[in-house]
């Protein structure tokens, strides 16, 4: 690192419009902390309750998410989770969330983003309270739920990224949620 | 109360659970009372609800036994995760059961104005419930 490693990150995040950012391994401690972080600043960012409210609903589930995705998969090398969340010139929240992911699950989470980011409002009502009612697959997960929450609040379509990493044996999996 | 006896839970709130009450409200009405405040969005859902859960289907169960009972849910939650919502459902769902089982279930749903998101969440829940849901705002 230098002088001008810290000088580019800060330009970075001028011009992005970067509120905060978190890159490595990350436990529930830590999304709590970084939470309240969120929430402080939103609180005095001006913007509606309603607004701030989904920002901070979108930032837990895609945490959690990726939580519980490493947990399921006890990777000994768990790289964590990268989360960005910004706000751009019209105001709207930018939150960007990624984790490295098996090629199989990128490649579905990315047909269910598709599935999802094709879905108006009263579909993605009807795909969530369908979703409610089915039989939770593991215990320590919402089933899925949490992909269609994050829908319903994004003033947007979701829209994800696969990018092969590890020499291409992995991917690494990003979601894109504007509120 | 007679020899059956529930037990009762207390909680108080962290971060990310909200502040639990389930007690009889008394030895003589057989009513009880859940009572849930602040934020739920607990890594494991499922876990922090599950004893809550349990008291609410261990409730209704006696209630077969005693004339009258009722149970009352009095919700001053904030926000919940997706898995939080879930386990809720699970809860009303038991309600749901109960009531039309002929016995006095009833839900009230307290949201600050400043809070519409929490109010629609609530709303939600309330198109799936038969039982009397009071969603109430408070200034």
């Amino acid at each position: 690192m230098h002088h001008s490693d810290l000088y580019l990150l800060r330009e970075t995040y001028n011009q992005k419009g970067l509120i905060l950012s978190f890159n490595g391994p990350f436990s529930q401690g830590l999304i709590e902390e970084i939470g309240i972080a969120l929430r402080k600043h939103l609180q005095s960012d001006a913007v509606s309750s309603s607004a701030a409210s989904d920002v901070f609903a979108a930032y837990i589930e895609l945490t959690q998410n990726i939580r519980n995705y490493a947990k399921r998969h006890e990777a000994e090398d768990d790289p964590g989770a990268t989360v960005v969340i910004g706000r751009d010139e019209s105001g709207h929240h930018i939150l960007l969330a990624g984790n490295v992911v098996e090629i199989a699950d990128g490649e579905r989470l990315q047909t269910r983003v598709q599935e999802l980011s094709a879905m108006d409002k009263t579909q993605l009502k009807a795909a969530y309270k369908e979703q409610l009612r089915r039989p939770r697959e593991d215990r320590e997960s919402g089933g899925g739920l949490g992909l269609i929450d994050i829908a319903r609040k994004a003033s947007a379509p979701l829209s994800c990224a696969l990018t092969p990493v590890n020499s291409g044996n992995r991917l690494f999996f990003s979601l894109k949620v504007v509120i | 109360m007679e020899k059956t006896t529930m037990h009762e839970i207390r909680l108080n709130a962290t971060q990310s659970t909200p502040s639990v009450v389930a007690i009889p409200l008394s030895s003589t009405s057989k009513i009880g009372l859940l009572e849930m405040r602040g934020d739920s969005y607990p890594e494991n859902s499922f876990e922090f609800f599950s004893p809550i859960f349990g008291w609410v289907e261990e409730f209704l169960k006696r209630s077969e036994e005693w004339e009258d009972a009722a149970l009352r849910v009095e919700l001053h939650l904030l926000y919940l995760n997706t898995s939080s919502v879930k386990a809720m459902m699970d809860i009303f769902d038991l309600l749901e059961e109960a009531f039309a089982d002929g016995k006095g279930v009833c839900v009230t749903w307290y949201y600050d104005e400043d809070n519409e998101r929490i109010a629609e969440l609530a709303e939600e829940f309330k198109e799936d419930c038969s039982f009397p849901f009071e969603i109430n705002r408070v200034s």
